[in-house]
């Protein structure tokens, strides 16, 4: 996967640039609009992230470019401005997706996932399974080491959340959104209960612990050695 | 027109009154002008009768030009008795005898005013013998230039007596307004003096004038609340300030510390880990605030879509329902209303106020959502059990930053007491009201939402 990130501010730029790559991305960093979008034109990238304030051209005209080449590439905005007529504005012209400055990295990296993902369909998955955790989609159905688990309707699509996006962390401002519907900065332990609940359940009972906490970013769904 | 326009509240009263007293003055003088030139007209009328009768009386009998000259003499004798008077007989088309100056009489009987040589006379044509048409004409002419010396002075009098009664009220009338409008004046300074600083200043409304009195009731109630407004503005950097101090001084002390001497890799990581916390913390109250600054310059402009509000109190039930949950309180929802307006910002709200009611709720109490669908609008009311909150902390609680708790500590991962002002930009915006009421054992806050 291959990322053009154009941003000027370089301590920003430099790490997202570590950021993403660490992510296991292969991201490519300039610092001017001229540039960006010479290489949006050109270059084969999966995704674009732009600033909107940007030398010699700004990020909504890069956007306007790649859109009038007829490039279907997804568009992740970062703004300082937190102005609505922006959010309009960047939508109208085609952006994906758009982050707020200060924006959490984790935030970033799981938007940056999903915009992906949006692209490729997936096949029409009727189980999900990370080592012997088995999530049955049709018969909604929770098994772990052959044992039935019972789980609210919440848990189950919090469990459903984790297991298909396993590996990623997950930053409880998307958890929130993705299970509950809730979009707006709740600033509540509610997804920390929930994923006690989840872990009393899933976990608690196994030696194997596949729900970790990454401590000020989220939560990851994976299977850890030791 | 821009001179008027320019003119002073003072002089333009003065010139007012000026004007006023000038048209008053003008229209006296008129009319005493008409008044006195009717009297002399009827004066002159009953003189010139009283010369008919003499001179008739005189030319009793005279039918033609012979009998006539019989009683010239006579006649010449009577009119040299009476200088003003001069008179013209006329009788079928000849003039028997003329002493007036030779100009052409109006023909008509009656009385007539007549100009000549600077002269002016009074001229009353009149039958000889009444009632006989083909009798010889009388014009009796007389002088009444001394009564019209006395209007044209009199009529000096009246221009005078406008001109100068009109200054001396213009005089008057400046000086008049200008102690009139000294409390105005004084407004004016208090005014000037108003600046960030002194806001305490206000308008002393009992020695007011009755007309004033109520301007300067609204402009000291305009002061009130802008040092209000400014009081809260700010206490509000301050608490800005205060608010990212903490944090900061955290993140440059442990920081500090830690580059001081090699350590163990875990440290590092913990050190950062404790900074990211911090961090966010900063971010979150950073976004706060761009969001209420975003409502104060009026750009939080809500959406309307229909909303039922019964589903989005469901939905937010249920996010919350864990955390009552735990905290042993149950969540109740009553009623149901739909509206329009912004599902993302009124989620917002009101999860401000269910996460607050949450905190403030002990153990086995409860939480009960009210909806209420009026005819003006949605009445949308949280209400939880425990302590109430006293009377007098209930209209600063949608004061930035302030926290009912002062326990609470500082740099957690709570909102940094900005969630009721949040909750209250956002009601605001959808053009509606909240209030909180409380009482022992109760504590409720109320939106109130037009349709």
């Amino acid at each position: 996967m291959k990322l053009l990130i154009v941003e000027d501010q370089p301590k920003t730029g430099h790490y997202l640039r570590q950021g993403l790559a660490e992510a296991g991305f292969t991201t490519e960093l300039v610092a001017d609009g001229t540039t960006g979008q010479h290489l949006a034109l050109t270059g084969d990238y999966d995704l674009l992230i732009l600033d909107v304030m940007l030398p010699g051209r700004d990020g909504w005209q890069i956007l306007q470019a790649v859109r009038s080449a007829g490039l279907e590439i997804p568009v992740l905005f970062l703004t300082a401005r937190d102005a609505v007529e922006e959010r309009v504005h960047g939508l109208e012209l085609g952006a994906d997706d758009y982050l707020i400055k200060p924006f959490a990295f984790s935030e970033l990296l799981a938007r940056v996932r999903s915009l992906l993902r949006r692209g490729s369909s997936t096949p029409q998955e009727t189980a999900l399974q990370l080592a012997d955790l088995r999530l049955d989609l049709i018969r909604r159905r929770v098994e772990r080491d052959g044992q039935r688990i019972d789980l609210t309707a919440k848990e189950f699509s919090l469990l459903e959340l984790l297991l298909r996006r396993q590996g990623e962390v997950l930053p409880k401002s998307l958890i929130a959104s993705q299970v509950w519907d809730m979009n707006f900065d709740s600033d509540t332990n509610i997804i920390e209960v929930a994923i006690r609940r989840l872990r009393l359940k899933v976990d608690d009972p196994f030696p194997t612990k596949l729900i970790h906490t990454v401590r000020g970013m989220g939560y990851v769904l994976e299977e850890r050695c030791n | 027109m821009q001179l008027i326009k320019r003119l002073s509240l003072a002089s333009r009263l003065a010139l007012l009154f000026a004007a006023c007293t000038a048209v008053v003055s003008l229209l006296a003088g008129v009319l005493f002008n008409q008044a006195s030139e009717a009297h002399f007209i009827e004066l002159d009328q009953q003189q010139l009768d009283n010369k008919l009768i003499t001179l008739r009386s005189t030319l009793q009998g005279v039918d033609s030009a012979k009998s006539f000259a019989q009683r010239e003499a006579q006649l010449r004798a009577e009119l040299n008795r009476q200088p003003d008077l001069a008179l013209r007989i006329t009788a079928a088309g000849q003039r028997w005898f003329d002493t007036a100056p030779s100009v052409s009489l109006p023909a008509a009987p009656g009385l007539h005013s007549l100009q000549n040589a600077g002269t002016d006379y009074r001229v009353y044509n009149a039958p000889l013998m009444a009632g006989l048409p083909d009798s010889p004409q009388l014009s009796l002419m007389l002088d009444i230039t001394h009564h019209q010396h006395f209007l044209q002075r009199m009529q000096r009098l009246i221009w005078l007596t406008v001109g100068l009664s009109a200054l001396a009220t213009a005089l008057l009338g400046a000086w008049a307004a200008r102690s009139g409008l000294r409390p105005l004046r004084r407004m004016g300074e208090v005014a000037a003096g108003v600046s960030a600083h002194s806001l305490t200043q206000r308008l002393p409304q009992q020695h007011m004038p009755v007309e004033l009195a109520e301007l300067a009731q609204a402009f000291n109630a305009m002061l009130g609340r802008l040092d209000d407004a400014f009081q809260r503005l700010s206490a509000f950097s301050a608490d800005i300030a205060h608010e990212l101090r903490t944090p900061l001084s955290n993140l440059l002390t442990q920081t500090q510390v830690i580059l001081t001497q090699p350590r163990p890799l875990e440290d590092y990581r913990e050190a950062l880990h404790s900074n990211l916390e911090e961090l966010q913390w900063m971010a979150q109250l950073v976004n706060d605030m761009l969001y209420l600054a975003k409502a104060d310059h009026g750009l939080l402009m809500p959406k309307r879509e229909p909303l039922v509000l019964t589903d989005e109190v469901e939905a937010l039930l249920e996010f919350y329902a864990l955390l009552a949950e735990d905290a042993r309180v149950s969540l109740i929802r009553e009623g149901s209303a739909q509206t329009s307006g912004d599902r993302c910002m009124l989620r917002r709200a009101l999860s401000n106020l269910l996460d607050n009611a949450l905190r403030f709720t002990p153990a086995g109490g409860e939480v009960r959502v009210r909806l209420a669908q009026g005819a003006r609008g949605v009445t949308l009311t949280v209400e939880n059990t425990g302590d109430g909150i006293p009377a007098e902390l209930l209209p600063r609680l949608f004061d930035r930053f302030y926290r009912a708790d002062p326990a609470r500590h500082e740099g957690s991962s709570e909102h940094a007491g900005l969630g009721l002002a949040i909750t209250q930009s956002i009601v605001r915006a959808h053009g509606g009201r909240i209030y909180c009421e409380s009482a022992a054992g109760w504590t409720r806050f109320v939106i109130e939402l037009p349709s």
